[in-house]
């Protein structure tokens, strides 16, 4: 269904796409696989017509729908408004019959959204993935592209969008997946691509690969062992002053963010939706990582921020670069050193790895275990029970607004499932 | 490089647009063109004339620039303008700088109404700062035919204010402040970490609040300054020109801040040329009423199709 060859993409400075070739047919699922950075979104922009290539051609039979990493919703309309938005043509309505087309459209995907009179605002980000799904799959397109769609998902959200994936395939649907979750790619995928800086560097069916082959591809130039927290199913003993607190998304993680936010402005703090909270994209990096100190000078501002680029290695053409040009790891690696440089008493962190490829969640761990082991104490608000697990020394669960009882990871493993899903 | 080009562009159609729908009267272009360059740049009179009109909207402008950079939509330059005028007036028996503290503070404390509407009913600015417009209108026509009023009682008008600022070489001496005034908004906006936080608030309110900052007292800050900065306009327009208040003194300066602003990319340097070319088309469309019989309001025509230009080429510019 999509045919690209020899497509290239640069962006100032950097080569984001660097002649690469590839095909998607109908009915498969395949995933793209790579680092942040790698150029995996740049090219299913190109693949899609939202940009145009420097060079190269592209071959699209029937129409491409992209599902965003970041939401386009309009968040002051409801879950029926924002359907009627791109479904419904010009004409004389009410808003019955708008919900009740809603619905129909909902249903005919099969995916699951209750209540379609809710405005986007209220929605947990978990449901605005599902309502950015609809949108585009309702629109029954030749190609179906995917960009990230599990960052924001908990487990079980992420097995129903597998589902759909499947349904989709099998309608004659091309399906690709853009993900760096390896066991998830290798889950759903019958084909896996990988890029680095730009290329196509692996390309392998799925049954005759493993995590740790395409590990090695995506990042090749790091040491080969590989160990990731969480990522790659290995457990590493939690920290005593990391506390987790999980949920499926929507259950008060944010309202408690904001709540801790509001309440101790002392700590730092890392905001669940990095391009709404965390950056400021029009400001440079420089101005980005000077938002909460003191004073401002701007050529001391610059030597800080290339000494943060350096640091957390961030990459960037430089302190002067605008924050909103970065990729979403490098975006949240600014967060990360605006927050985490000052050393301070508390640090709470929501979804800190949402999205973020291995190499990148392996660094923001290692930040938050450096810090808890300076003393800091760490509060961890993830739907990511095996990053929840691999840091954290106690575990609570949140589920409609309140907190469970303080858990051991050995107790919480055992009972944690079901005080998520609120039957304990 | 490219914002400047489209910013000349607003600029060059507007005055191509002028002279050639003055042909609809009769005239060339090429003659209307003529007489609004002399009549704006092309003596010495004219130019003090321009830079006369410059003065009121340079420092208007820029209390939109610092007002839009926060993202907080002060259109209540006029209302802020005439309570500056107000205050300096009353000042004014202390002396210049007594006079333009006044003005200052003034224009300071009728902004800051809004903001605290804002804070208190989460009242939006658009609203409130036009509305306050309206209510300063009527606090100086009360003013200059009540308690304000002149001792002769002929006029509605004030006597004139006990202080005046000296007079550089046929110009005012406002001038040096308007244009101080743009270097100490720029140093502001770009040099402090007050303008860093002030325009990360008016970016992205959501990161400022997630980054520390109180986003309200941020908000309600840059209306003060820019309710100042459309104060000290209406005490140097005071001082300086009408040296009376009267029931028309503010003459638009404020709404056409927002034009000085929008031409200027709201950059706080940029402002001075700005002002200056706002100027000169006032003061060259009031030579081409006098000399052609087209009526002066074209000026604000012309103010129109800057707006409306930038609007065009800012739109074409964010779908690329």
């Amino acid at each position: 269904m999509i045919h690209l060859s020899h497509i290239t993409k640069t962006f100032g400075p950097t080569r984001a796409v660097d002649d690469v070739s590839l095909e998607v047919q109908r009915g498969e699922i395949v995933a793209l696989a790579g680092e942040n950075g790698a150029g995996k979104t740049t090219l299913m922009r190109i693949a899609a017509g939202e940009i145009d290539a420097d060079g190269g051609t592209v071959n699209r039979e029937g129409r491409a729908e992209l599902v965003h990493q970041h939401f386009l919703l309009v968040d002051a309309l409801t879950i029926a408004e924002n359907l009627a938005l791109t479904h419904l043509g010009f004409r004389f309505t009410t808003r019955r019959m708008i919900e009740r087309e809603a619905r129909e459209i909902i249903a005919g995907t099969g995916i699951e959204l209750r209540d379609v009179s809710r405005r986007v605002s209220e929605l947990s980000v978990g449901e605005r993935s599902k309502l950015e799904l609809i949108k585009a799959i309702a629109r029954r397109p030749a190609t179906l592209i995917l960009d990230e769609p599990t960052s924001v998902l908990t487990p079980n959200e992420t097995g129903e969008l597998f589902a759909v994936m499947r349904r989709v395939a099998g309608e004659g649907t091309a399906v690709v997946f853009i993900s760096h979750k390896l066991p998830e790619v290798l889950a759903v995928a019958q084909r896996v691509i990988v890029m680095r800086a730009g290329r196509v560097v692996a390309e392998s069916a799925a049954r005759d690969t493993n995590v740790q082959a395409l590990a090695n591809a995506m990042v090749v130039a790091q040491s080969p062992g590989l160990p990731v927290a969480g990522q790659l199913g290995d457990r590493v003993t939690g920290q005593p002053n990391i506390k987790a607190i999980v949920g499926v998304a929507g259950n008060g993680q944010s309202e408690l963010a904001a709540k801790l936010r509001d309440e101790h402005r002392e700590a730092g703090h890392i905001p669940e939706d990095r391009s709404r909270d965390g950056i400021v994209a029009e400001l440079t990096i420089a101005e980005n990582l000077a938002l909460k100190a003191k004073r401002w000078n701007a050529r001391d501002a610059a030597r800080h921020a290339e000494r943060m680029i350096a640091l957390y290695s961030i990459r960037a053409s430089g302190p002067l670069q605008r924050a909103g040009d970065l990729s979403g790891g490098n975006q949240q690696k600014v967060i990360l050193a605006r927050e985490l440089d000052r050393r301070p008493p508390m640090i709470v962190a929501a979804e800190p790895t949402r999205g973020l490829d291995i190499a990148a969640t392996r660094f923001v761990h290692e930040q938050l275990r450096a810090a808890a082991a300076d003393g800091a104490s760490i509060l961890l608000i993830t739907s990511d029970l095996n990053e929840a697990f691999a840091l954290a020394g106690t575990i609570q669960v949140i589920y409609r607004g309140r907190l469970s009882e303080a858990m051991t990871p050995e107790e919480a493993s055992r009972r944690v499932a079901a005080l998520m899903a609120g039957v304990a | 490089m490219r914002r400047f080009g489209v910013a000349v562009l607003a600029a060059a159609s507007a005055v191509l647009l002028l002279a050639f729908s003055g042909a609809l009267f009769g005239h060339s272009p090429w003659s209307l063109l003529s007489i609004l360059g002399s009549g704006s740049v092309g003596s010495r009179f004219a130019l003090a004339g321009t830079l006369l009109k410059a003065v009121p909207l340079l420092l208007t402008g820029l209390s939109v620039v610092i007002a839009f950079r926060a993202g907080v939509w002060n259109i209540g330059g006029e209302g802020q303008f005439i309570v500056g005028g107000l205050a300096a007036l009353v000042a004014s028996r202390w002396g210049v700088v007594a006079s333009l503290a006044a003005a200052m503070l003034a224009g300071a404390a009728w902004a800051s109404i809004a903001s605290a509407m804002r804070l208190w009913r989460n009242a939006p600015e658009v609203l409130t700062t036009i509305l306050l417009n309206f209510t300063a209108i009527h606090l100086l026509g009360w003013s200059v035919n009540g308690p304000l009023r002149e001792h002769a009682a002929q006029y509605p008008q004030t006597d004139p204010a006990g202080a005046a600022l000296p007079v550089l070489g046929g110009v005012h001496a406002g001038i040096v402040l308007a244009v101080a005034a743009s270097v100490f908004a720029w140093w502001l906006l770009y040099r402090t970490a007050e303008g860093l936080r002030l325009r990360a608030t008016g970016f992205n309110p959501n990161a400022a609040r997630w980054a520390g900052i109180r986003v309200g007292a941020q908000l309600a800050r840059a209306m003060a300054i820019s309710g100042a900065a459309a104060g000290l306009a209406g005490g140097v327009e005071l001082l300086g020109v009408t040296h009376r208040l009267f029931e028309r003194f503010a003459a638009g300066y404020g709404y056409s801040g927002i034009a000085v602003a929008l031409l200027a990319q709201l950059h706080p340097l940029a402002t001075i040329a700005s002002a200056l070319f706002f100027g000169a088309l006032v003061t060259g469309a009031g030579e081409l009423q006098r000399a052609a019989n087209i009526s002066a309001g074209l000026a604000t025509f012309g103010q129109a199709v800057v707006i409306l230009t930038l609007i065009v080429f800012e739109n074409v510019r964010s779908r690329r």
